[in-house]
């Protein structure tokens, strides 16, 4: 199934070739978890981020163990700092 | 070893300007920059005093590292008593004219008494004079630089103006240099317009000594290639956090009223770098401040046929943009999607010279009394002044910038504002200074940092981001606002910008370099112990000035409204939990004020 995985802010530059400014779709197993999907973005393992799932923000202990369903929205969100 | 060893010391009352030797016993013990600016005025002057009297002073202050190449080597603040917020106000900014002081040969620039009569300061070295400013006074701050650069005939000439929003006494006026820089915030600006000094021109050829220049240029190179991670500032600048506070929930909304904005990707920086419907692009290029390798500055263009500026060539042309702050204030807080017309509103506060947040977050606490019916067209001048409306954004945002009509209300801040209309809890504000864009519900540490922070709500007086983002439970979080607040003050006293800190580099990288500049041994023990000082010090000027424990607070709609959406969606701001663990980490009593053994362990 597709997934639309949005990664915002310094974390764009791990966008695959010829995604949108922000997005990109990915190809995966049918419902697969979260820590799978992520496992296909090429952000390297000392990266930090938040994952917001619709909305909801998911802590990185429920990674392995969430759903991703046809038609979710998986945010990617780096640390910031004030500007 | 990178200071000047002098001062110089400008009397308006008296006309004297005398060069000083630098107390470096203060050096020693504050840095430089905010540190000793702020040692400087709580020496000199009677903290109780009116902020737009002649008994306040005006310091420009550099750090040691500012005019030296380590990057971001640019910055100097403006310390003094703020006419926004009564309390002690510093104000940081970057551009060319700090180093151009330092340069002058000169680490502090002291500004005491008032003139009778407009002037401006013209220092190229040490040549130094007051001159007659009735040429300039009543010109904005793009017309006074245009001016005196044709008049002295020297494209290298650096300037810190007020507009007439300065000289008006607007609350929240800034001192703007290089044109679209600014010490922006705390009302800076309205000190500077009381004073009736209208620009400080500066042109200078000493430069900065190094006593083993080798050694330095070694340990700034090796510094430099540890800034690893500055690609995505330098090519979108801060606003690309537009999308990301959204998304988390944190991106104040119609004065606080939301915490996401719908319209967030009218005025993100994917707005800013895609071609409109005309074919106009918002973003031209990047801009970067003295020895800075970032360049995070936007330089932008509005589209000439945008209602703001359709009759109006003068704007046509590329001017300081839209960075993460302006847009929130003059975008999401005032519920506007219209990225031209918040670059519009943006384009006046640098040519007027106020502060783009403050000024958002009046106008945005005036929509909120409209929207309730607590003013009416008949307040604003026939304005329909609702939330969304560009049209009105703009229009009070010129009648604010020359002092007309209603923009007299808007120009008092928010505080007052809504104090005026009946409404105090409608100003999104601590100590009288307008939030910045972060809310803290959804960022309690943020919440913390602000209520506590001394110069009033600001975002870069602590770095809880990381933690915020990390968790909504307020374990924890009191330590990290009281330690990075040590550590933004060290930074702030160096000469130095925070921003590397984004882009890779550690409290470590800023103590290497501090050390480079600087004689004796500056470990980590010295530099957290030094921040803790400027702390501290700020808040004994507060305690004098009558501000304590009552003032260490937010607004009602941040403690008892839950945040509506985002993933702080039902919280409101636990600040009556983390005050008092805040309080004890500091050393000071439950009222807020320094314990004698606090004070002795950090030679106050």
């Amino acid at each position: 199934m597709q997934v639309t995985v949005k990664l915002f802010g310094a974390l764009r530059q791990y966008l695959p070739a010829g995604s949108s400014f922000n997005s990109c779709e990915l190809t995966t197993a049918e419902r697969p978890m979260l820590h799978q999907l992520l496992q296909m973005l090429p952000i390297p393992d000392h990266k930090a981020y938040l994952v917001i799932l619709n909305d909801e923000k998911i802590n990185e202990q429920e990674y392995a163990s969430t759903q991703i369903e046809e038609n979710d929205e998986v945010v990617l969100l780096p640390p910031i700092k004030g500007g | 070893m990178s200071w000047q060893r002098q001062i110089l010391r400008v009397n308006l009352s008296t006309g004297e300007c005398k060069v000083e030797p630098l107390n470096m016993e203060w050096a020693e013990d504050y840095l430089g920059q905010r540190g000793l600016g702020s040692k400087y005025l709580i020496e000199e002057m009677d903290p109780a005093a009116d902020a737009l009297s002649a008994e306040n002073k005006l310091i420009f202050a550099t750090g040691p590292l500012t005019g030296t190449m380590a990057s971001t080597g640019g910055r100097y603040s403006v310390i003094t008593k703020g006419a926004l917020t009564n309390a002690i106000a510093c104000s940081n900014s970057g551009g060319k004219f700090g180093a151009e002081l330092k340069h002058a040969g000169y680490d502090l620039l002291i500004i005491e008494g008032a003139s009778e009569k407009p002037v401006y300061l013209h220092i190229e070295d040490d040549q130094v004079e007051l001159c007659d400013a009735s040429e300039v006074w009543g010109k904005t701050v793009w017309q006074t630089e245009a001016l005196l650069h044709a008049k002295y005939a020297d494209p290298l000439m650096r300037f810190a103006s007020i507009g007439q929003a300065g000289e008006n006494l607007c609350r929240y006026a800034c001192v703007v240099n290089d044109l679209h820089r600014a010490a922006g915030r705390s009302g800076v600006g309205a000190v500077m317009g009381a004073k009736k000094i209208k620009t400080i021109a500066i042109r200078g050829t000493v430069g900065v000594k190094s006593t083993d220049p080798a050694a330095f240029f070694k340990i700034v190179n090796e510094v430099n290639a540890r800034m690893t991670d500055r690609d995505g500032m330098s090519r979108d600048g801060t606003i690309d956090m537009i999308d990301v506070t959204n998304r988390f929930g944190s991106l104040p909304t119609r004065n606080n009223r939301d915490v996401q904005f719908e319209g967030a990707e009218k005025i993100n920086a994917e707005a800013m770098h895609t071609p409109n419907a005309n074919g106009h692009t918002n973003l031209v290029t990047n801009g970067a401040c003295f020895a800075c390798t970032i360049g995070c500055g936007r330089i932008s263009k509005i589209d000439p046929s945008h209602f703001s500026v359709k009759d109006k060539p003068e704007y046509h042309g590329a001017s300081g943009g839209l960075e993460y702050e302006t847009a929130y204030a003059l975008g999401s807080a005032c519920g506007v999607d219209d990225i031209d017309a918040a670059t519009y509103a943006g384009f006046l506060c640098n040519e007027y010279g106020m502060d783009p947040i403050s000024l958002g977050g009046s106008i945005a606490a005036a929509m909120e009394l409209f929207d309730i019916g607590a003013i009416s067209e008949e307040t604003t001048g026939g304005i329909k002044l609702e939330f969304g409306s560009a049209e009105a954004l703009c229009a009070i945002t010129e009648l604010t910038a020359r002092g007309e009509g209603f923009g007299q209300d808007v120009a008092l801040g928010s505080k007052l504002l809504t104090e005026k209309y009946g409404h105090p809890d409608l100003s999104m504000s601590v100590k009288g200074q307008e939030f910045a864009a972060y809310d803290g519900r959804s960022m309690q540490g943020m919440g913390l940092a602000y209520a506590t922070s001394n110069r009033g709500a600001c975002h870069l007086r602590a770095d809880p981001y990381g933690h915020d983002f990390d968790t909504t439970e307020i374990e924890g979080k009191a330590a990290v606002v009281k330690d990075s607040q040590d550590e933004v003050s060290f930074i702030d006293s160096s000469g130095l910008c925070l921003f590397p800190g984004g882009c890779g580099w550690t409290m470590d990288d800023y103590r290497t370099l501090v050390a480079a500049a600087c004689d004796g041994d500056w470990s980590e023990q010295r530099m957290h112990l030094t921040g803790e000082r400027i702390w501290n010090l700020e808040r004994q000027f507060n305690l004098r000035a009558g501000l304590g424990k009552k003032d260490d607070t937010l607004p009602r709609r941040i403690l008892e409204e839950p945040a509506p959406s985002g993933t702080g969606k039902g919280l409101v701001c636990r600040l009556d939990e983390m005050l008092p663990e805040y309080y004890a980490l500091r050393g000071w009593d439950t009222e807020g004020v320094p314990k004698p053994e606090t004070l002795q362990r950090l030679g106050l």
